[in-house]
């Protein structure tokens, strides 16, 4: 008698196990990985893209999915690890046979991903500003390539009467890239080559190999680099286009503080702070200072404030783990991942299907577009975007305060080469 | 740019107060005489209010008549408005009052607003002082464009600012403008300003707007007179001028002479000005380092946790900070379960809320605490590990690591993995300038700071019973223990004092770099480097070496004009340093040493 009750429930219960399997496989779903750092030096900006891409997943998901399917999120860690980056999207494509990966923050972490996309003929959309001067087949790069973001800072500068140019960075393959298509062309706009400073380096044969100064990773004594400057602003019309990463910013800016350089005579660009960088820099010491993205949190535009309220409540209810629900700050490289996910979603359906030289095909036709927060996107031929580029000013609460729009900018990615047929022509 | 807004003080609001009463009085036709300058106030005022809240020609119309006004309070305002700090309130739907807020915020993060129009505190129906959240509220926004012809207003009121450094910087950068229309403000200016220096910054900035003049006579003695008072500002105008074929051929020899004197000028500067550097810099490894010198140079112990000593201090100024202002609180949860509960922690510690110098002085607390926290930290480190392996350097390096990554880990869960906001007070913002070569006060004060924290320690070893039976111990311990000296316990107070140097430092740091779990990951090897340069167990040899360091990089990097290469090349000399001389610069002879 006891024991009649037991077996019914055990029947019930195996009966549900078998209703809940059952339930589960009618429900089609597409799994895509998540590739980015959620340990380790890189782990504070790239855990923010992981949240940013759930958040967008659990979006599609319900609105009925991509093409009827559910999206299953595969997450991997990076660990800020670049070699590892490579052995987890072979994972990610090899094992868990995900149709598209969102990742990489680091030029670096990229460039090791890339093989293996390129052999497994798999799909990487890669959302951070970066140096140009790559264009893989199965890469689609979201990111502001450097003629949507350092040269529409340069154009907006030259406009305001700016004459003298000074390039700092930290020593990698993203600043000395970006100051070397800067210098070429700020001089293919007249400004001569004394107005530039830093410093140059020249090869054996006296060809211009880099401009600029240069301090590795968290260096954080720029007394000599400011009083540089100082020096090279002493005759007016000069800003400083800045394209120091991480931390090392507080000390240069702490620097530029003391020296008394204020924005209205020498205004500092800043081409690796957004928002989320702010929230760990006192801000008293950046107000008025320049930065130039494709997205502000600031923009005041509906797609955007219907995006920050609806990110703002779903991180009040969202159940990931490992996801800060505080003091949260939106940025470009967060809402071009979000982008990235949309667009994707639009290829497939356009396409019709996961397979990834079909979606491609679609993407390189230049017909996916997206309205995202930062204004329209689309993918063009050269798997980069077309979309808005604006310019803004600091402000003391850590936002920007926009004060200029260039509207639908396309990404070109081999800027060098243009440019030095262009100086070629113009010295003849 | 950071330093504090001038917003109207205590003292300030009581005098407006007060200047309202006399209004009041004037109004029964009493006091007369009080009349034009309160009612003048009141008018600039008005003024201000409506050139913030005008758009385009007409903003630009009423910024030039404030110019012409001279008032202390329109400089003020505009200058809080060019830092975004003059925020907007709507009593009514479309209507729009310009306020700025008090420094003071409660802890909410709200503060209560001055009316600009009247200069009185925003109150409710009620009479109730009414507070405000900066984040929420709309700014007064500017753009560049509008900055700069507010800083132009503000450069016009600056010629007759009481400060005579305002008025210097003012002049310089009407000088700069290259405007000729400029001259006869400055002229008027000079004739009649009573400060040497700003005369001479006058002299420069005329003859600096007189090279666009057409006469070349003009020209020749303006371009002599600039190379006399060595314009470092003036290189580009004068090169372009000798460069430039339209120049008469007279005023393009007197420019080329003139560029050759600036440049030697500037090298000059930079010799001098290098120095400068290279003596701040060694002082920051100095103070970073003199501690080390203390653990591992007297006591022989390798202390990798050296750095997180630094961090304690560092993480202390912050708290500090946080308690002048709004208070520091946080609250950690463990990460696993105690018989089903969740296990956690937390503190909250009120904030005083304080403003104005009273804030401004929180530095000066944080100083002596992070001495007591880092002292406190080491205590507590020499107590639980290091005491159990004085004669067993392998294994409190291993252990001393191990406590380092511990320590880290705490202040993440404490303080979050970002970096931390350390405010740098006021009075360390800023610089001053002899003959170009400029001399910042944050960094005269971490000379200053050294100075101070070599003598106390050298007059500790030196001049204190302590000091001596710290010397006794360091040199041989055995033997000051068969003398009765509790060998246990001075070991504790070394290591202690020590640790406090790090906390110093600690603070130090704060104010020129930032504030992070891996903060003293950053200095751990400079520290070593120091120590071993100067020789283990000396503390003079650590004050030669780190300014000796300290120099020689900033030298090498303005001679090859990059850091890395500058950086690389002083470690390079360091190797051969040793090679040559394995000891360091005053190796220390002792019997009791191997």
């Amino acid at each position: 008698m006891i024991k009649l009750p037991r077996i019914l429930t055990a029947a019930a219960f195996a009966a549900c196990l078998i209703a809940g399997t059952s339930l589960h496989a009618q429900e089609k779903v597409v799994k895509v990985g998540i590739l980015h750092s959620l340990s380790g030096t890189m782990a504070i900006s790239e855990t923010s893209l992981r949240d940013v891409l759930l958040y967008a997943f659990d979006q599609i998901n319900a609105s009925g999915g991509v093409n009827g399917y559910k999206i299953e999120p595969v997450i991997v860690d990076g660990a800020s690890n670049w070699p590892n980056f490579a052995e987890k999207a072979k994972e990610l494509l090899e094992q868990d046979k995900v149709a598209v990966i969102f990742g990489c923050w680091t030029s670096v972490s990229r460039k090791y991903v890339l093989p293996v996309v390129e052999k497994d003929n798999g799909l990487l959309f890669y959302p951070v500003q970066y140096e140009g001067e790559e264009e893989s087949k199965n890469i689609f790069y979201t990111a502001e390539a450097v003629n949507q973001q350092a040269t529409p800072a340069v154009d907006y500068l030259l406009a305001q009467g700016k004459k003298k140019f000074f390039l700092v960075g930290t020593d990698y393959v993203y600043p000395r890239t970006t100051n070397l298509v800067l210098l070429k062309y700020l001089l293919l706009h007249g400004v001569p080559i004394e107005n530039i400073g830093g410093g140059l380096d020249k090869d054996s044969t006296g060809k211009i190999i880099s401009a600029g100064t240069y301090t590795p990773f968290g260096w954080s004594d720029y007394q000599q680099i400011v009083s540089q400057i100082k020096q090279f602003a002493a005759s007016g019309d000069a800003c400083v286009l800045n394209t120091i990463n991480g931390d090392s910013n507080v000390a240069f800016f702490k620097e530029i503080v003391a020296a008394g350089l204020n924005p209205s005579d020498c205004p500092v660009v800043s081409f690796s702070l957004a928002e989320d960088e702010l929230r760990s820099i006192p801000t008293t010491n950046l107000v008025g200072e320049l930065g130039c993205w494709t997205y502000f949190q600031s923009l005041k535009t509906p797609e955007n404030e219907a995006f920050l309220t609806s990110w703002n409540s779903w991180l009040g209810t969202e159940s990931y783990p490992g996801v800060v629900k505080e003091k949260r700050a939106v940025d470009s490289p967060m809402v071009l991942s979000y982008d990235g996910a949309f667009l994707w979603k639009a290829a497939v359906e356009k396409a019709g299907t996961f397979d990834v030289d079909a979606v491609r095909k679609v993407l390189e036709s230049g017909a996916v577009s997206f309205a995202g927060p930062g204004g329209l996107i689309t993918i063009t031929a050269n798997h980069h975007a077309t979309k808005n580029v604006y310019i803004g000013e600091t402000k003391a609460n850590g936002q920007f305060k926009i004060i200029k729009t260039f509207d639908q900018v396309k990404g070109e990615p081999w800027l060098l080469k243009g440019l030095d047929e262009q100086l070629a022509a113009q010295t003849k | 740019m950071n330093s504090l807004p001038p917003k109207p003080s205590k003292g300030a609001q009581a005098a407006r107060l007060l200047a309202a009463l006399v209004l009041l009085s004037v109004w029964g036709g009493a006091l007369a005489l009080a009349a034009p300058q309160a009612g003048g106030e009141s008018a600039v005022r008005r003024m201000v209010v409506q050139t913030i809240l005008s758009q385009g020609a007409a903003q630009q119309k009423s910024l030039g008549t404030l110019s012409e006004s001279g008032s202390k309070v329109a400089h003020d305002v505009l200058m809080a408005w060019t830092r975004g700090e003059i925020y907007l309130i709507h009593p009514t739907d479309n209507s729009s009052v310009p306020v700025l807020l008090e420094e003071q915020q409660d802890s909410t993060g709200k503060a209560r607003a001055i009316r600009i129009d009247t200069g009185q505190i925003v109150k409710d129906a009620h009479g109730r002082d009414l507070r405000f959240d900066p984040n929420a509220l709309d700014t007064a926004d500017t753009d560049m464009r509008l900055r700069s012809a507010i800083q132009q207003v503000l450069d016009a009121l600056t010629l007759a600012d009481p400060d005579p450094d305002a008025r210097r910087a003012a002049v310089v950068k009407l000088g700069n403008s290259q405007k000729r229309a400029y001259i006869p403000v400055l002229e008027a200016r000079r004739a009649k300003e009573p400060d040497e220096s700003v005369r001479k910054a006058v002299d420069e900035a005329v003859a600096l707007l007189q090279l666009a003049d057409p006469d070349p006579a003009v020209q020749v003695v303006a371009v002599q007179q600039l190379s006399q008072l060595n314009s470092i500002g003036s290189l580009d105008h004068l090169k372009a001028l000798a460069a430039n074929p339209a120049t008469a051929p007279g005023v393009a020899k007197a420019a080329g002479e003139a560029v050759k004197a600036l440049q030697r000028h500037i090298e000059r500067v930079n010799f001098f000005g290098t120095i400068f550097r290279g003596l701040s810099l060694g002082s920051i490894l100095l103070v970073v380092a003199l501690g080390l010198a203390i653990t591992f140079g007297l006591m022989g112990v390798i202390n990798m946790a050296h750095g997180e000593m630094i961090a304690v201090g560092a993480y202390t100024c912050y708290v500090v900070q946080n308690l002048f202002g709004a208070g520091f609180r946080f609250a950690i949860t463990l990460p696993f379960t105690f018989f089903g509960k969740q296990v956690g922690f937390g503190l909250s510690l009120p904030g005083l809320n304080a403003g104005g110098w009273l804030y401004q002085s929180y530095f000066l607390v944080a100083i002596p605490l992070s001495f007591l926290t880092g002292a406190l930290a080491g205590l507590v480190l020499e107590r639980t590990v290091i005491r159990f392996l004085y004669r067993r350097p392998l294994e409190s390096l291993l252990a001393t690591w191990g406590v380092s990554l511990f320590m880290q880990q705490c202040f993440r869960m404490v303080f979050g993995s970002n970096n931390v906001d350390v405010d740098s007070p006021s009075w360390l913002l800023g610089h001053f300038s002899i003959h170009d070569v400029s001399f910042g006060y944050n960094r005269v004060f971490v000379i200053g700071f050294a100075v101070m924290i070599v003598l106390g320690t050298w007059l500790l070893l030196t001049r204190t019973p302590l000091g001596l039976l710290i010397r006794s111990v360091m040199q041989n311990r055995d033997m000051a223990a068969c003398m009765g000296v509790r060998t246990n316990r001075v070991n504790m107070m070394t290591f202690a004092f020590g640790s406090g140097l790090a906390g110093l430092a600690g603070a130090f740091l704060s104010q020129i770099g930032n504030v992070g779990p891996s903060l003293g990951q950053n200095y751990i090897v400079d520290s070593f480097m120091v120590v071993v340069v100067g020789g283990v167990g000396s503390i003079v040899g650590t004050v030669c070496a780190s300014l000796g360091i300290g120099t020689v990089d900033q030298v090498l990097q303005q001679l090859l004009q990059s850091p890395v290469v500058g950086k690389i090349t002083v470690l390079i000399a360091i190797i051969l340093f040793l090679q040559w001389k394995p000891g360091g610069l005053f190796s220390t002879k002792s019997r009791s040493l191997d």
